[in-house]
């Protein structure tokens, strides 16, 4: 029987935001909205549900006068985002036969 | 994009573009750090060179310290202006080389201006070769790994040619090592967007 696919991980914009973050140390909020091309109500919304399951680092600070909030994974984040490709790997038949 | 449920293929495949597109944006060259660091130093060594050649007065060695005064604030606002939004983990790997180099370099300078005799021209170029040699092979960019081996190489000249004319050399070698190279990578990168 195949295992579940995590909720937090098997949607759009958040998967998204967790495929960017895996491949970079750190990205801003407009570059994440530029990237995954949503509205900032969207991402932000998205981008906290991410932080409170430990997915993400939030981090709100200066650039300027601007303020600028990055974003980064965690090894929690990372560790789920591993599983959920596993899962899918079941279920699309791509994980290679056991010897 | 939207909250959107997918199914199994459709994940994968946006895992993919999320990841391809990152990197195609990141892989941009950037060559601002070179020449900041590369004009400074060169437009420094010919300020002190000339006026230890004109008036003699050692005093004038303690010129080398506008090289981190210019340097530093220079770098502070090119990062502001340079914000692209995203860091990569070979920015913060290349980040931390520099702030090796740059420390010991600024350790090493500061004991020969105050306490010892040290070959200085030579030393400064050694370190400053082999931070952009490792820099060239962390971006894989063969102009600023070339330069960074030829840096390494010529700094040796600093320890055969004697007197004033040494901080000629000094500069021409930073000229080749990291100004030269420097407008290779703005031009390069510039050229992939």
């Amino acid at each position: 029987m195949f295992k579940p696919l995590d909720p937090l991980l098997h949607s759009e914009l958040r998967l998204a935001i967790m495929s960017i973050l895996l491949s970079v140390e750190e990205a801003d909020f407009v570059y994440l909205r530029e990237q995954t091309k949503s509205t900032s109500g969207n991402l932000s919304v998205q981008i906290d549900k991410l932080r409170e399951a430990g997915y993400i680092e939030v981090e709100r600070g200066f650039a300027g006068k601007r303020t600028r909030t990055v974003c980064k994974i965690t090894a929690h984040g990372i560790s789920a985002f591993e599983k959920y490709v596993e899962t899918l790997k079941g279920y699309l038949n791509l994980n290679k036969p056991e010897k | 994009m939207e909250e959107k449920q997918l199914n199994e293929k459709e994940s994968l495949e946006l895992i993919t573009q999320m990841i391809r597109n990152t990197q195609q944006r990141i892989e941009k060259g950037n060559g601002i750090p070179f020449l900041i660091w590369g004009y400074t130093t060169v437009l420094v060594s010919l300020l002190v060179w000339y006026l230890l050649s004109t008036t003699g007065n050692p005093n004038w060695n303690y010129l080398w310290f506008l090289i981190p005064v210019i340097g530093f604030p220079a770098m502070m606002w090119a990062i502001r202006k340079q914000e692209k939004g995203v860091k990569t983990y070979i920015d913060k790997v290349i980040g931390y080389v520099w702030i090796v180099v740059g420390i010991a370099g600024l350790v090493v300078s500061a004991s020969a201006i105050f306490l010892w005799s040290l070959p200085i021209l030579f030393i400064v170029i050694l370190m400053m070769g082999s931070g952009t040699a490792i820099t060239g092979l962390i971006i894989k960019f063969r102009p600023i790994i070339f330069s960074g081996f030829a840096g390494i190489l010529l700094s040796f000249l600093c320890l055969i040619v004697k007197g004033y004319e040494s901080i000629l050399l000094f500069a021409l070698i930073f000229l080749v090592m990291m100004v030269i190279p420097g407008h290779i990578l703005n031009w390069k990168g510039r050229s992939h967007v």
